[in-house]
């Protein structure tokens, strides 16, 4: 095991000292880890959304009526928003656009129309009237037998009327209209926040309390924020990546150069070269790991603490990556081709696998394509090791990544030349 | 007779429909710079590489300290014995001159120590230099200590000094010349006469995949290099003739010189005595045929100082 050792300090080595090497393998993971955690980081947006708000339900003397504003208010006390006001003499949508202010965003309006107040009081009295019949109705059925012929007939004029007096109140629902840009990527989330209190105002206007109550709870033991959620994927791409992109250049560069064929003239074993590489690579992807889980835990206090199965995941899944690396390199002949080559593997991997986005949103073909793609064990495993500490499924992930490791090695011997034509 | 180190019988091989290396025999004999001469193409890199047991041959064999470089076993043997500068040799640019010999030394298990190949290649004061810092000449010399640095009996140099200046060129050929006073056999491979006249104890002048001669340089020169030239500076016409009446083969040239082709050493003495009884107070000159002449005549082109044959 001497050759591999010499072959593994020397490109470690000479990777440590090259500045751009350094750049893309580490600090352009941690930059990325940073810029995620910060869109990620803090709920919806992070700070508060704009939300335009048309107010057109006005009292004769030009002020919003108390129910229209009482709204306004519910809205504001999500939280999520901040509103701002749109006159009512103007069209919203020309007037929003004019005043985005000078870096823009997202148009999101609610138009609360004319007469919502008239609407709602008359809906709520319509509601509540309509309650109050059929219960006195019920009581007065219930009572019925046991009561005399004048008695019977007090009751049910006094119920025609309030029949009568609901059937005056119109049926005219109020309207709330939200207008939004096609392609805004947070509009589904702001839609269902305007109408959760659209309901929460119905609720509490007609006088009924939520019989559900609905709870939120972790299925993991600790809190977890979502650059936890980022920090195995980020990791698990970013040793692929190194892999499949890094490694294969090096080497195609190595084998340019005609680094390996003075290399290959020494007693040195295509085998032994593999390893060195491959063990150089799972140097590089442990540091890489340790600092991006120190700065995960520096800037945004991640939870995920590594233990003795995560770094056999990481060793693990570096050396099946760095085996392909060694493959696609002894594979092809040029930088060039060895750069696209990796680019065109690594990218749909790298977003097909789940590591940045859940496979559960994706489409059922891209869930069935997702399941042969190596990645994918690799980052379910590294997450249940580092976060869930979920034993059962790191072993079965890992079971297919060390055989798909040993594969790569061998078809990584099999397909690198030691000799020329 | 000396030990026979390499021996190459009708070597063959083929790319396709290109016979790179065609019927090619000769032997290496043990302490001796042997020189592959010949333009790009002619087959040099091929035959080395096929030793250096880097390519595979198409026909014949090849054998290096007795082992076959077609068996797999024997393959090992030769790897351990042999050291290699290979053509446009590169090491890993972000590792010193030390550090790329130890890389080189590491695949060895019985090897020289670092620091005294270093020394022997009088690379001390840049032994902590990158690679990527280095002039072209230091770069060779940095390739030939990492190929002496298993201690090899038999040392291919493949173009060694290619694309460097005369300086360095130089600087690499006091390299070569030291080799072969360490005992070791030398397998060189150039594209530049002078180069094999004055490092080769033998030259096969290689084209088109076959070898046209093979021999000392100054065998090749008395066999194909055709005669002597003695030449009187500022002659005249009348000495042009009388020489010519004696002698043939003169000429009276545009700058006034007169210029006689000499068969052999007694016409020379013969040509020198006529000189002598005309009390000939000119300037002479005598004019030895090199490795080009004898390369002109049996290619038929010379080579250009990038390898082409023109």
């Amino acid at each position: 095991m001497i050759r591999p050792l010499v072959i593994f300090l020397a490109v470690t080595k000479s990777w440590i000292r090259s500045r751009s090497g350094l750049f893309f393998s580490i600090m352009f993971p941690v930059l990325l880890l940073l810029v995620f955690g910060a869109i990620f980081g803090g709920g919806v947006g992070g700070g508060a959304s704009t939300l335009f708000v048309q107010n057109l339900d006005r009292n004769p003397n030009g002020t919003a009526t108390q129910l229209s504003s009482a709204f306004v208010d519910a809205l504001n006390s999500t939280k999520t928003f901040a509103i701002k006001d749109v006159p009512a003499d103007v069209d919203s949508k020309v007037w929003t656009k004019n005043n985005l202010g000078p870096l823009g965003g997202n148009i999101r309006i609610v138009m609360i129309s004319e007469g919502f107040q008239d609407d709602v009081l008359n809906g709520t009295l319509k509601v509540r009237v309509g309650i109050s019949y059929s219960l006195l109705n019920t009581t007065y059925q219930y009572f019925a037998p046991y009561l005399n012929e004048s008695e019977k007939m007090v009751y049910e004029q006094g119920l025609a009327q309030m029949r009568q007096y609901n059937e005056t109140l119109s049926d005219r629902r109020t309207s709330l209209t939200l207008a939004f840009d096609a392609s805004d990527q947070s509009a589904a989330v702001i839609k269902n926040i305007v109408i959760n209190v659209a309901n929460a105002f119905n609720y509490h206007l007609i006088g009924a309390t939520n019989v559900i109550e609905f709870k939120e709870e972790s299925v993991t033991s600790n809190r977890y924020g979502a650059v936890d959620y980022y920090l195995p994927g980020i990791i698990a791409a970013f040793i692929m990546t190194n892999g499949i992109i890094a490694l294969t250049a090096n080497t195609t560069e190595f084998k340019r150069r005609g680094i390996i064929k003075r290399l290959s003239i020494t007693p040195l074993t295509k085998f032994d070269w593999i390893i060195g590489n491959v063990l150089s690579q799972t140097l590089l992807s442990l540091m890489l790991t340790a600092i991006m889980i120190l700065v995960g835990w520096i800037v945004f206090r991640v939870q995920a603490i590594p233990d003795a199965l995560t770094i056999a995941v990481i060793f693990l899944g570096s050396v099946m990556f760095s085996g392909l690396g060694m493959v696609l390199g002894g594979l092809v002949k040029d930088v060039e081709a060895a750069s696209a080559l990796g680019n065109a593997i690594a990218f749909p991997m790298m977003f097909l696998s789940g590591t940045y986005f859940p496979m559960d949103f994706m489409p059922s073909y891209l869930q069935s394509i997702a399941k042969v793609l190596p990645l994918t064990y690799f980052s379910d495993g590294l997450r249940y090791a580092l976060i869930y500490k979920y034993t059962e499924g790191v072993l079965s992930n890992m079971a297919v990544v060390s055989a798909l490791a040993v594969a790569f090695i061998i078809l990584g011997s099999v397909v690198t030349r030691w000799k020329e034509k | 007779m000396t030990e026979i180190v390499v021996e190459v019988k009708s070597l063959v091989k083929q790319y396709g429909s290109l016979r790179a290396v065609d019927d090619v025999s000769f032997e290496l004999h043990d302490v001796e710079v042997f020189a592959f001469l010949g333009p790009n193409g002619a087959g040099k890199t091929t035959t080395v590489e096929i030793l250096e047991c880097l390519r595979s041959l198409t026909g014949g064999s090849a054998k290096v300290f007795g082992y076959d470089v077609t068996k797999r076993e024997d393959v090992k043997e030769i790897k351990k014995r042999i050291g290699v500068l290979p053509q446009e040799f590169s090491a890993l640019d972000k590792l010193s001159v030390k550090e790329n010999i130890d890389l080189i030394g590491g695949m060895y298990k019985k090897k020289l120590d670092t620091r005294e190949v270093i020394k022997l290649l009088d690379l001390e004061d840049k032994t902590k230099e990158r690679f990527e810092n280095l002039s072209g000449g230091l770069k060779q010399r940095v390739g030939v200590a990492a190929a002496l640095v298993n201690d090899p009996q038999l040392v291919f140099l493949d173009e060694p000094t290619t694309g460097l200046d005369p300086k360095a060129r130089r600087e690499v050929w006091s390299v070569i010349y030291n080799l072969k006073r360490l005992g070791k056999t030398v397998f060189l491979t150039t594209h530049y006469m002078e180069e094999a006249q004055i490092l080769a104890d033998r030259i096969a002048i290689i084209n088109k995949g076959k070898i046209a001669a093979i021999g000392s340089p100054q065998d090749l020169i008395s066999r194909h290099g055709g005669r002597k030239i003695l030449v009187v500076r500022k002659g005249s016409k009348e000495l042009a003739k009388t020489l010519q009446d004696k002698y043939g083969s003169t000429m009276f040239d545009h700058g006034g010189d007169v210029v006689v082709k000499v068969d052999d050493v007694k016409e020379m003495w013969q040509l020198l005595g006529t000189l002598t009884d005309m009390k000939m107070d000119k300037e002479i000159e005598i004019q030895a045929p090199t490795i080009e002449d004898v390369f002109l005549k049996i290619v038929g082109a010379r080579i250009t100082e990038e390898g082409e044959l023109k």
